[in-house]
């Protein structure tokens, strides 16, 4: 009796260890399985095997729905396609470190995306330390602007951006042809340090360009340096449920995860009152993310194509064409857009908001940055 | 500084609000802050009807619950002789349970489930402060660095598999059906039959003082559900539960001397333990109500530290329910205000309020001879003064900040007032003397 007991905790414990070990290996090389699979499909020798591609969140970032996951798209687009391989990391809670996590991914990869523009002064730090690894900041230009003109912050840094406002003007364009009650509102996230600015800018010049009568409410969520305005879906909502209390029909909120609440004040609004308000998503397509019950209100998204932005950048590298300064992805190049899931806008809308895209990107329409 | 010397009438009011009992006293200071707040409604700069609007007083209702609930929670726990600095994970966790219980099994089932996540962070800080005398700070910072770590666990777990969820975010949590009173607000078709809008008629018509109390009232009836009704109506249960039965009695000895609670054998331990459960609970609801009330959904670091600013209503109530009612209303009201006042002129003119309100501590501490405080109010309520006059808007970082200033003034006008627990903060060994 004894023996046997002693044999079935053997098998036993022989069971954890390998459970332990299978689950060890499954989560290191998680990544790596990808390439293999790619490998083997096209039968031939993967020549990027060992191209590392560091994907860096900022906090709370991966699994937001949007400008995050966004990126992680387009990095798993490069695995697909050029047989590459990712490893993504995010900071602790308070980005205390930011440095170091970027200091491990220059160690272990071929290229370093910074997904965010507070990672800015950490990869212009981490980025001198390690010459010979590229590093790309989404949303910062990596531009120092004490020269003249501007120089890059390093020859082996790149800084892509979007011209957010360009998209805005488009959904700003939407908003003036469906909105009913000739008022319309502007949810920013964080107001002060000059991002969140384009987009309200070019919000309200594509509503004037339609109609200059049309009223355009505008309200940020928190100041600079406070960015709770990104994470506070609560305030989002109030805000929001002001807005279309007094008279707006169409909020564009351009503030993060915050924007989840002005989708939930849309459709409180409308089960209360019985009149159909929209909300404008915005960094992706959010028709397709947020939650079911609030997706009849989501009118567009003016959509920021970082999975371009961070495809192009691993390509670049590959091909040895990387460019260190600021790219900028504007709608010549498809870096923005708007979507149309859902088919809210009518024909007659899309045809007017293409026939203003062309303008723009044959220079007709310069799209402001800075709001009037 | 003549007018001091001779006794007045003023003086005997003022001395004679201090004997009055709190619920008139609370009542009393509403009174003079609404008569401010018309005032200055009505005659400040640019359009700052929104003051007095029901929408404002509507938000203020909806941003004091989470502060109020957080609050009563720091109430039970450091009546009981517990420092609760954990509250803020303890709603952590009840927001992620508001979220899980909402999707599965409804809203009633959502704040059964929330309270219980906020029970079990209360668990773990009875155990770790009253078994195993750990630092209450200590205890109450590391459950505020695990709570967000769990739950985000648990969502990378649970919610990822859910359509619109991710690993920092749930699905739309559902929330309550929401109902204006009746008689009060207009309440909906009760049976076919409309009821009038009492407040609402009052207020169309205009009249100084009356029609903006009676906006400021009916935006507290107007869309509220029920767990609006349960989180005020918690105030008066933790009073009655505190002060008037034999276990809110047992409680309170756990937090001013507990040796002689237990030379009369008292189970300090056991009451303890269920004072800092129950402040877990009612952390969780706090939690629920950001989730059901506020947002609709769980979404990671959507607590925003408001379980900090529940006990600096605490702090300010002087750790007592009425106190902690008036406090997190008067840290509610600029927060939901700045979120509606779209113009911006609403947020300015509320320095003037502050000015009034410094005003009459000048006064008070004029009359009470007290050299300092004259100094100190009637400094402040001037450059506040000035800077309203020059102003043209109000910073945005005003309402945000307004908590933590009222909390310091309370702290520099009234800290001879206030009075915590004796035994909070401190260790407790059975047995010891």
């Amino acid at each position: 009796m004894r023996k046997r007991l002693v044999l079935l905790f053997g098998i036993l414990a022989s069971f954890t260890l390998v459970a332990a070990a299978c689950g060890n290996s499954g989560s290191t090389t998680a990544a790596t399985t990808t390439t293999v699979a790619t490998t083997s499909t096209t039968a031939a020798p993967n020549p990027n095997a060992d191209f590392n591609v560091g994907l860096t969140f900022d906090i709370g970032g991966k699994g937001d729905q949007s400008f995050n996951d966004s990126a992680a798209a387009g990095v798993d687009k490069a695995v697909a396609d050029f047989g590459v391989t990712q490893t993504d990391v995010e900071p602790n809670a308070d980005g205390s470190d930011r440095a170091q996590i970027l200091q491990l991914q220059a160690e272990q990869s071929n290229i370093v995306l910074a997904i965010g523009f507070l990672f800015a002064d950490d990869v212009a730090n981490v980025a001198a330390d390690n010459p010979k690894v590229p590093f790309a900041v989404i949303d910062d230009p990596m531009l120092n602007f004490d020269t003249k003109p501007p120089s890059p912050r390093g020859d082996n840094i790149a800084g892509l951006t979007f011209a957010e406002e360009q998209g805005s003007f488009l959904v700003g364009v939407a908003a003036a042809l469906t909105t009913k009650t000739k008022e319309v509102g502007f949810l920013g996230g964080v107001s002060g340090f000059g991002l969140i600015e384009k987009f309200q800018a070019g919000y309200e010049a594509g509503v004037k360009a339609v109609d200059p009568s049309i009223k355009v409410v505008s309200q940020y969520i928190t100041q600079f340096p406070d960015f709770d305005g990104f994470i506070s879906p609560d305030r989002g909502k109030e805000i929001a449920a002001a807005m279309f209390d007094g008279g707006a029909d169409i909020v564009y909120a351009a503030a993060g995860s915050s924007g989840g609440g002005m989708f939930q004040a849309a459709k409180e609004y409308r089960d209360a009152n019985g009149t159909t308000v929209w909300g404008i998503g915005v960094d992706s397509d959010q028709y397709n993310t947020v939650d079911p019950s609030v997706q009849d209100t989501v009118l567009t998204s003016m959509i920021k194509h970082v999975d371009v932005a961070v495809y192009q950048a691993i390509k670049s590298v590959l091909d040895g064409t990387f460019a260190p300064g600021q790219t900028v992805y504007d709608l010549s190049v498809d870096g923005v857009g708007y979507s149309t899931s859902g088919d809210f806008l009518s024909a007659d809308t899309i045809a007017q908001i293409e026939k203003f895209k062309a303008q723009i990107i044959d220079g007709t329409i310069v799209v402001p940055t800075v709001p009037t | 500084m003549t007018a001091v010397t001779k006794p007045s009438a003023s003086t005997n009011f003022f001395i004679r609000l201090q004997n009055v009992s709190a619920p008139i006293r609370w009542m009393f200071v509403a009174a003079a802050g609404m008569l401010a707040l018309t005032f200055v409604a009505q005659f400040g700069k640019g359009d700052p009807g929104l003051l007095t609007s029901s929408s404002a007083s509507g938000a203020m209702i909806r941003w004091a619950a989470p502060i109020l609930l957080a609050g009563l929670g720091g109430l039970f726990s450091e009546r009981a002789g517990v420092v609760n600095i954990g509250l803020e994970g303890m709603m952590i966790l009840g927001t992620w349970g508001a979220a899980w219980g909402g999707i599965n099994y409804g809203p009633w089932w959502a704040l059964v489930i929330a309270a219980s996540f906020g029970a079990l962070g209360g668990l773990l800080h009875a155990i770790a402060t009253v078994s195993f005398g750990v630092d209450h700070i200590i205890s109450g910072v590391a459950i505020n660095i695990l709570a967000p770590g769990v739950t985000r666990y648990l969502s990378d777990q649970i919610f990822t598999g859910y359509k619109g969820g991710s690993v920092s975010q749930s699905p739309g949590a559902g929330h309550f059906s929401r109902f204006n009173v009746p008689f009060l607000s207009g309440g909906d078709s009760l049976l076919g039959w409309k009821s009038p809008n009492t407040l609402g008629w009052i207020d169309k018509k205009n009249w100084f003082f009356v029609s903006d109390v009676s906006a400021l009232i009916r935006g507290m009836f107007v869309q509220i559900s029920w767990f609006t009704v349960i989180a005020y109506l918690l105030v008066p249960i933790s009073g009655f539960v505190l002060w008037r039965t034999r276990f809110g009695l047992r409680v309170r000895i756990s937090g001013e001397r507990p040796s002689a609670g237990e030379s009369l054998g008292v189970n300090i331990y056991y009451h303890k333990y269920m004072a800092v459960i129950i402040s877990g609970a009612f952390s969780g609801l706090a939690g629920a109500f950001i989730v059901l009330e506020l947002t609709g959904f769980y979404r990671q670091g959507q607590t925003t530290s408001r379980g900090y600013i529940g006990l600096a209503a605490l702090i300010f109530g002087n750790w007592r329910p009425g106190g902690v009612l008036m406090g997190a209303l008067v840290f509610g009201y600029p927060f939901g205000l700045a979120l509606r006042d779209l113009g911006g002129d609403a947020t300015q003119n509320l320095l003037l309020v502050i000015a009034i309100a410094l005003g009459v501590v000048l006064i008070w501490a004029v009359r009470r001879r007290k050299r300092a405080d004259s100094l100190l109010a009637g400094g402040l309520g001037g450059i506040i003064l000035i800077w309203y006059v020059l102003s043209t808007s109000a910073p945005k970082w005003l309402p945000n900040t307004m908590p933590y200033v009222m909390v310091l003034l309370t702290l520099i006008f009234l800290s001879q007032h206030l009075r915590m627990p004796a035994d909070d903060g401190r260790i407790y060994r059975k047995g010891e003397t």
